[in-house]
């Protein structure tokens, strides 16, 4: 398939609820997504587009809201498409990409542990890199205030 | 069930053997013969002993790892003082903590130590060890080693070089042959 990173944006937009997208090149590109349709989209970039490869889950803290954000790329054409969620603080819930990608599942609890993003339908989420009487503190949230104060 | 009881009724017979062995017999203990030794020249020749082979533990943890690595290796030669490498904490007499100390790492640390037979002791190698280094305001970085581990030598640097940790090394030797090492001075 040779679809160009525009293309692939256009087709997202037809089919699902994107807010924001924006070009840097042509075979980098990136959108904003509703946090419901993350499983639906990348259903539909693996089956349909052949995005067979999904690099990183990453996270940010903006405040009021989470973003969990996704660089899904491919091997035969090589566009890396990133995909950003916004969810609310209060309720950080978003679905698993476990179904779609098998490794998502490292990343996911990755985020879970450092920004307390908890991902629906992942079979473990389980301490990774924190130990365990870390859990539940989301050391990388802006207002996490556990830091050493030697002064 | 038969062999339980004859056991119960042979302890049955000692018994009253042990109570005259324990009135009137002293058995020395091993720690009284090292309270014992310490007050006698012959504690010098004890310490001549241990201060030239000491073995340190190969546990890299950081970039310092490296360096530890490298000053156990042909070039520098520290067998000349009897330091030498070993790979298992019971045949090892120096802990070289060589790195940050994470909080999850922290429990290994702990058990890595606590396998080592007396008497032993640990060098501080590098920042990270001593403060933290570049992460001292982290939330899983321990920065107050001294909380955990009786610490002899702290050796700066980042990483500090094998010349460097071979001096750690000499300097230790002279804490020994002083006895003002922790291990001697009981400040474990």
């Amino acid at each position: 398939m040779n679809t160009t990173g525009e293309l692939t944006l256009n087709m997202l937009k037809e089919k699902f609820q994107v807010t924001e997208m924006r070009v840097e090149s042509p075979n980098r590109v990136w959108a904003r997504i509703a946090p419901d349709k993350i499983l639906a989209i990348a259903k539909f970039l693996s089956n349909e587009l052949e995005f067979d490869h999904l690099s990183s889950i990453a996270g940010a803290d903006y405040g009021e809201a989470l973003e969990a954000v996704y660089q899904i790329t491919a091997y035969s054409h090589g566009i890396v498409l990133t995909l950003k969620a916004k969810v609310p603080k209060s309720n950080p819930v978003i679905d698993s990409l476990t179904p779609v990608y098998w490794n998502a599942a490292w990343y996911e609890r990755e985020a879970y542990e450092l920004l307390g993003i908890s991902f629906r339908g992942n079979p473990n989420l389980a301490p990774l890199v924190l130990p365990a009487e870390m859990m539940g503190e989301y050391p990388l949230r802006k207002d996490y205030k556990g830091y050493p104060n030697p002064t | 069930m038969g062999e339980v009881e004859g056991a119960g009724s042979e302890t049955a017979k000692v018994r009253p053997i042990q109570k005259i062995i324990d009135a009137h017999v002293t058995f020395t203990t091993t720690s009284a013969i090292h309270d014992f030794l310490k007050k006698t020249p012959l504690q010098d020749l004890i310490n001549w002993g241990r201060k030239n082979s000491l073995w340190f533990l190969t546990q890299p943890m950081g970039c310092c790892g490296i360096e530890m690595i490298c000053t156990g290796a042909p070039h520098y030669d520290t067998d000349r003082f009897g330091i030498i490498p070993r790979c298992s904490p019971r045949q090892a007499d120096v802990m070289i903590i060589s790195g940050y100390i994470t909080k999850k790492y922290m429990p290994a640390l702990k058990l890595l130590w606590d396998q080592m037979p007396e008497p032993k002791w640990v060098i501080c190698m590098g920042d990270c060890s001593i403060s933290g280094g570049p992460f001292w305001e982290s939330y899983s970085t321990i920065i107050n080693t001294e909380k955990y581990f009786p610490v002899d030598i702290y050796i700066p640097g980042c990483p500090p070089r094998p010349e460097q940790l071979i001096q750690g090394f000499v300097e230790l030797q002279k804490k020994i042959t002083a006895k003002q090492d922790r291990t001697q001075k009981g400040d474990t």
